[in-house]
């Protein structure tokens, strides 16, 4: 298994249908802003009772026991109009929601379902209302259609519907084709029974988040168009009294302390209720979210272990592995994925370190070059390469040590290059920091690449337009660049076509014959890795079971885990 | 390459032409009679329908809606769009007067926003989960919560009515000016707008800044920009010329939020662009400009899109050179 596999299955990634612990404090946090709100909305008969409209005192009065927000400068009591504003502000906002949701959603079905000419019109229309400027075609609908509570309804959702429309669009697509629902399709269900039953339920939870987040801009809007004077005239609304404040120069006194700072706070807090809210619904429908692993363990950065000075490396070897073990996971729950490992490597030779997925053996590679994923740590043992020990060696004396001591051919090398810069460039910043000049880091890159079987017609090509092979052959150059000692090759030929497989493999044994570079080869194909390895080491669940020289230990295997694994070339080998 | 520019321009044209349909219906689906869209409203209570009809045929209203939606596109490609009912002039030029203003601020305000968003963004991926990048985060989104015009009022108080170090009323002073002192006048009466609708757009540009370099983070490229042993700078140009891409669409997506934005901040500021004229206009039921603004503003975000679009390749060598064409 590979590290971020292990991470994933502990529990350091989210499963579907859960809500981060971050998501869960963020989602608390709107709902106590939002139930103040409505609470508020709901009670404003009996908290402030009689009509805010009507003036009730003196301009311009102090906060006092009777106007708890004061007056404004035509006497309105301020605090009943924050309170009554509330119910507009927040009605307005759920409702137009609500509508744009549930348009959004009769267009999602329709497209998703008839798919076809209905889809392609549909979504065209879809596109341009999400390309105009919403804010501005809300004025102009409202200033040609007037300001009526339903009319300003209505307007909102004419410019929210097409982002719900386009979101549940692709998920009813997907459960179009759900098993389940193609059999029902087969035996004839009719549409609306499918789409009931079978549709709607899955498509919910996203059109509950694009309701939430609807609702988050339905308020910012309805607060927009009042404060342009385009709101309701005869209701009182957050964004209906900063019109008048700002028509008004609430700034001349000290009003605007409980004029302008009540609503606006208001507002900023009904906003951000919903938005928290809003992060945590999407997060709970949408399983892509945060599903991998943002933070790094609370481990804290762990001491560096005392030098291992009284650990000698054995003689005659490059490296010398001794009681490696790698925790995954917080220190009480932490999982073993190496547990007591020891092996040495030979100067120029290739050692295959072999097992099955979840054997430890990608672990220990990375835990070579400190590499290792977040959640992962080197609890015990030392890494001994040239007299030094790895595990002990301060971050900067690592950093120097990487691609010039040890380097690394990555797991899925096909990613391993950055897709926006040629592969010659990539190669020509590795061989710069031995340090070179700009032109012999170039001319360097372009003796590797042709020797790597990069011709030099292909050297200026961006990654995406190499084969895989070609892009393995890329990696390849970029970690002999500066000579190293040692080369950590992590399933270099995963995922390749087995003529591809043994061409790279024979390259790896070019590099070592040309360069004396040790090699440890790691990978699941024991049969393949046996062609090139001196040194075989087999793993299985983070130990190693049996070590020895690759013709000894292929021709009697001594586990029955190294039989399990030589299995297929003894099929290949008896059809041959 | 080609080929592809020329493709989303034609799908550009298709949008242009919808606003254009829209802009020509609104007017005649909205309820009420045409009349009340063409003169000021205190006159046109006291009409009499002889005088309704002769408005109507003055105008070519009471022809069929084909030809007078004929009359309206050759108008608009020559420039006609109208003549405002408040100022008795053509609209193009009314629109012409304004139309600076909006540029510079809204312009200003996006390349600010993708400026400042973007390293906050960047700063916080590389921090994530970490105090500053939390602290960040709880800042900007609480920002982005707060209406563009209760932050330009905020920043009147502050900054103009207790410390007074800005003006808030438009963007010329009353007095005639020359030379250096008009940019010095004109620039210090920008600061607040300008301000203002920048922070009402950082917010999306920081998110998207802070995940896509969150998510390329994780990429096996970053890893391998480590192992072969670089460090520090060198490995953060990786990461981070692949997360600008998607920063730039969404900052040129942004424009469309800003022209409303500018709609609402300028109304603060009494700032004389396009988006006071939205204001005024629809108090003095301007229809005829309303409508040019809107039409003005919708091509101009249009447009904006489509530089995105055609920017993008530039950006990433996998949509520049499809592996097709290099085959």
């Amino acid at each position: 298994m590979s590290a971020g596999g292990i991470a994933v299955q502990l529990g350091l990634g989210r499963l579907r249908g859960q809500v981060s612990p971050a998501g869960r404090r963020l989602a608390a946090v709107g709902a106590g802003l939002l139930g103040v709100l409505f609470l508020l909305a709901l009670l404003a008969p009996l908290i402030a009772p009689g009509d805010p409209s009507a003036p009730a005192g003196i301009a311009y009065q102090a906060p006092s026991a009777e106007y708890l927000l004061g007056t404004d400068d035509v006497g309105h009591d301020l605090f009943a109009m924050l309170v009554h504003g509330a119910r507009v502000s927040l009605t307005i906002g759920v409702l137009s929601a609500l509508v744009a949701t549930v348009i959004g959603l009769g267009v999602a079905l329709a497209a998703g379902w008839f798919r076809g000419r209905v889809e392609s019109v549909l979504m065209r229309i879809v596109d341009l209302a999400l390309s105009l400027p919403f804010l501005v075609l809300v004025i102009v609908l409202a200033a040609f259609f007037g300001r009526g509570l339903v009319t300003t309804v209505l307007v909102i959702a004419a410019v929210l519907w097409a982002r719900p429309a386009r979101v549940l669009r692709s998920q009813v697509i997907k459960v179009r084709e759900f098993q389940h629902v193609v059999a029902a399709r087969g035996i004839g269900a009719s549409p609306l029974r499918l789409i009931f039953r079978h549709i709607l339920p899955r498509v919910a939870p996203l059109g509950v988040a694009q309701f939430v987040r609807s609702a988050t801009i339905a308020v910012l809007i309805e607060s927009s168009l009042a404060f342009l004077g385009l709101g309701d005239p005869s209701r009182v609304s957050w964004g209906n009294i900063l019109f008048f404040a700002n028509q008004r120069s609430a700034f001349i006194t000290d009003a605007w302390l409980w004029w302008v700072l009540p609503p606006g706070l208001a507002l900023t807090a009904a906003i951000l209720g919903f938005a928290f809210v809003g992060y945590a619904v999407e997060e709970w429908s949408d399983p892509r979210l945060g599903a991998t692993p943002r933070r790094r363990a609370r481990t804290g950065r762990p001491a560096r272990p005392e030098a291992a000075d009284d650990i000698e490396q054995a003689p005659g070897t490059v490296l010398d592995v001794r009681d490696l073990v790698v925790e995954y996971g917080p220190p009480a729950t932490a999982i073993r994925a190496v547990d007591g490992v020891s092996f040495t490597v030979a100067p120029g030779s290739i050692v295959g370190l072999v097992g099955e997925s979840g054997s430890g053996k990608s672990t220990t590679a990375m835990a070579l070059l400190r590499l290792l994923p977040p959640g992962a740590r080197v609890v015990q043992g030392a890494m001994l390469f040239d007299g030094r020990d790895l595990r002990a060696l301060p971050p900067s004396a690592m950093t120097a040590l990487r691609g010039r001591g040890v380097s690394l051919i990555p797991q899925s090398a096909m990613n391993a290059l950055n897709p926006a810069y040629t592969v010659r460039r990539q190669v020509a910043e590795a061989a710069a920091l031995l340090p070179r000049t700009a032109a012999a880091a170039d001319a360097r890159a372009r003796e590797l690449l042709e020797f790597v079987g990069i011709p030099s017609a292909r050297q200026d090509a961006y990654p995406h337009e190499l084969s895989g092979g070609m892009r393995q052959r890329v990696v390849i150059a970029m970690a002999i660049a500066n000579e190293p000692h040692l080369i950590v090759a992590d399933e270099p030929v995963t995922g390749l076509d087995v003529v591809t497989q043994v061409r790279i493999l024979r390259l790896l044994a070019e590099v070592q014959e040309r360069w004396g570079a040790a090699i440890v080869l790691v990978s699941h194909d024991l049969p393949l890795v046996s062609r090139v390895a001196n040194e075989l080491v087999v793993m299985h669940e983070g130990r190693i079971v049996e070590a020895g020289p690759a013709a000894a230990v292929t021709e009697r295997p001594e586990h029955a885990h190294t039989r399990a694994l030589l299995a297929p070339l003894a099929v290949q080998e008896g059809l041959a | 390459m080609l080929r592809h520019a020329g493709r989303t321009i034609a799908q550009y044209g298709l949008v242009v032409a919808a606003i254009v349909v829209l802009n020509f219906a609104l007017p005649r689906l909205a309820p009420g009679d045409a009349v009340d869209y063409l003169i000021p409203p205190e006159q046109a209570g006291t009409l009499t329908v002889e005088q309704r009809d002769r408005i109507l045929s003055q105008y070519g209203l009471d022809e069929p809606v084909p030809v007078q939606f004929e009359r309206y596109v050759s108008g608009l490609v020559t420039g006609d769009l109208q003549s405002s009912i408040r100022y008795g002039q053509p609209v193009v030029d009314v629109i012409g007067e304004r139309i600076g203003w909006t540029v510079l601020l809204v312009g200003g305000a996006v390349m600010l926003a993708m400026l400042i968003g973007t390293l906050l963004g960047f700063r916080s991926a590389w921090r994530r989960g970490r105090r500053s990048d939390v602290g960040t985060l709880s800042g900007v989104m609480l920002v982005d919560s707060m209406p563009p015009f209760f932050v330009g009022m905020l920043l009147i108080l502050v900054f103009s009515v207790a410390l007074g170090w800005f003006p808030v009323f438009g963007a010329l002073p009353g007095t005639e000016i020359a030379g250096l002192s008009a940019i010095g006048e004109i620039l210090q009466r920008l600061v607040l707008p300008l301000v203002t609708l920048t922070l009402a757009a950082i917010g999306p540009i920081y998110l998207v800044a802070r995940s896509a370099l969150v998510s390329e983070l994780r990429e096996d490229y970053v890893l391998m920009a480590r192992a072969k042993g670089l460090v520090g700078r060198a490995v953060r140009r990786h990461a981070q010329r692949n997360a600008l891409m998607p920063v730039v669409t969404i900052g040129l997506l942004e424009v469309g939020a800003l022209v409303g934005g500018a709609a609402v901040v300028e109304t603060v500021f009494s700032y004389p662009g396009l988006g006071r004229l939205i204001y005024e206009s629809v108090l003095a039921r301007d229809y005829p400009v309303l409508q040019g603004v809107f039409l003005l503003l919708a091509i101009g975000v249009i447009l904006a899109n489509l530089i995105g679009d055609l920017l993008y390749p530039l950006l990433d060598p996998r949509v520049r050179r499809p592996p097709a064409a290099a085959a």
